[in-house]
């Protein structure tokens, strides 16, 4: 199958770097003239170091996954074109998949340890958007997640292009210059509020907005939260890093799991420790996102009750 | 040779941001107002604690407030523009040590926890503290 010239010439990442450096110098300015975003000298140099390595690490791993690609494409299921619309199901369908392949990311500790990366910064701003693991393919996603749209027949050419316009797309919403888009923006787009709620650890808002350029996935499959005025987010993760370390950064949840398992009592309890969401633990005492909530949620009801009986 | 390149290119554009993110001037370092302050942030963090008595580091860029309980010693520490909060057990603290009069240097056994130092009023507040903290090393170490 011929690949068009232009899925061959251009890498759209390489083409969107000078875009990406100057939006961080804009936003910089728009900090220094407002005060309303957030920016760390030390978390920006982190970020940024976290970016670069991670495409390092693409350089490297790129012989890997690109010979996997081409195994699997050399057994796909049909031949697939080139064509207009072809693009436009290829879009839609890598987003799809990109949204259960970040919801696994939160919710099973093996493949967090990856992503959890991309979260460790207590600030939002589009330097935390290239904030990015090194070590992705130890997740071992590409080879099923990764693969099944060249598993069906599309080409590992579109499929990379596709990719990486989503992980394009999903620059600009990291930002807190954007308080809200145009409402039908919002409902079907994702967005800068919604994203920020992502990114949020405040109990509302843990594990919500999963999308990767359309928002519509969060509101079919249930996970959908709305930004509350009332809520400001706090960003980061539920124990934040004291370091600004890239080492560490990167590697900090890998070491949890392999001191877990290496303590773990059983090998049930080695496997959930790998295969759990994150802050399982055999005896309860550490905390899940889900419980963290469930603890929120009783004491908002518990709050609203006693308002309830005041009035009354 | 495309590729080196775009890797210089990319270390240079990585040293201009963070330069200039340093120029701006930006960056602001966390402070607490008030030890409810300090406390409000425990409890936003983990629901429900319980705030019992506490101290607030004079620069304001850190405090420790123990649960009422007594089951744990909350420490919030400001890393750049916001604070990274620890809840001490037994086996938390590396060590805890006096410095330059009324200071204590914290080390905790936690790998992605970078040394902190609390600032106190007086030196022996800063004993005080430093002792309180120091029981929660392993056992055998105190």
């Amino acid at each position: 199958m011929e690949v068009p010239a232009f899925v061959q010439n251009w890498n759209p990442i390489t083409l969107a770097i000078p875009f990406f450096t100057l939006s961080v110098f804009a936003e910089m300015i728009h900090a220094r003239l407002t005060g309303k975003t957030r920016f760390e000298t030390r978390d920006t140099a982190s970020s940024l170091i976290m970016g670069l390595g991670n495409n390092v690490s693409g350089i490297i791993f790129g012989l890997l996954l690109g010979g996997w690609s081409v195994f699997v494409y050399e057994n796909r299921l049909m031949d697939i074109s080139f064509a207009w619309w072809v693009w436009v199901i290829a879009v839609f369908l890598d987003d799809f998949l990109y949204y259960w392949s970040h919801r696994f990311a939160h919710t099973v500790r093996w493949f967090w340890a990856d992503h959890v990366v991309h979260h460790s910064s207590q600030h939002y701003n589009l330097t935390t958007a290239l904030r990015q693991p090194w070590i992705s393919p130890f997740t071992l996603k590409f080879l099923w997640l990764g693969s099944a749209m060249v598993f069906l027949g599309f080409h590992p050419a579109m499929v990379a292009f596709v990719g990486a316009m989503n992980l394009i797309y999903q620059f600009w919403i990291h930002t807190e210059a954007i308080k809200k888009c145009p409402a039908w923006f919002e409902a079907v787009m994702n967005t800068p509020s919604h994203h920020r709620v992502h990114h949020a650890t405040n109990p509302i808002y843990l594990d919500r907005n999963y999308a990767g350029i359309f928002i519509i996935w969060d509101k079919m499959f249930g996970t959908y939260q709305v930004e509350r005025d009332d809520e400001p987010c706090r960003y980061g993760i539920v124990k934040n890093l004291g370091t600004f370390n890239p080492i560490k950064i990167c590697l900090h949840e890998w070491m949890g799991i392999v001191k877990d398992m290496a303590g773990a009592k059983s090998l049930k309890d080695a496997a959930m420790y790998l295969l759990a969401p994150p802050g399982w633990s055999p005896d309860g005492s550490r905390e899940t996102s889900k419980r963290i909530k469930a603890k929120w949620q009783a004491r908002q009801e518990t709050a609203e009750n006693a308002e309830v009986e005041a009035a009354e | 040779m495309s590729l080196i390149y775009l890797l210089v290119g990319s270390v240079l554009g990585v040293s201009a941001m963070v330069l200039i993110n340093a120029w701006l001037g930006i960056s602001r370092s966390a402070c607490l107002t008030d030890l409810e302050d300090a406390a409000r942030r425990l409890d936003a963090d983990r629901v429900g604690f319980d705030a019992g008595d506490g101290v607030l580091a004079v620069d304001g860029e850190g405090a420790l407030i123990a649960e009422r309980s007594g089951d744990c010693l909350g420490l919030l520490i400001a890393r750049g523009s916001d604070f990274v909060i620890r809840y001490l057990v037994p086996g938390s603290v590396r060590d805890a040590v006096i410095e330059d009069g009324n200071s204590v240097r914290l080390r905790l056994n936690d790998f992605v926890f970078a040394p902190a130092k609390l600032r106190f009023e007086t030196a022996d507040e800063a004993m005080i503290w430093a002792n309180r903290l120091s029981a929660f090393q392993p056992a055998g170490r105190s």
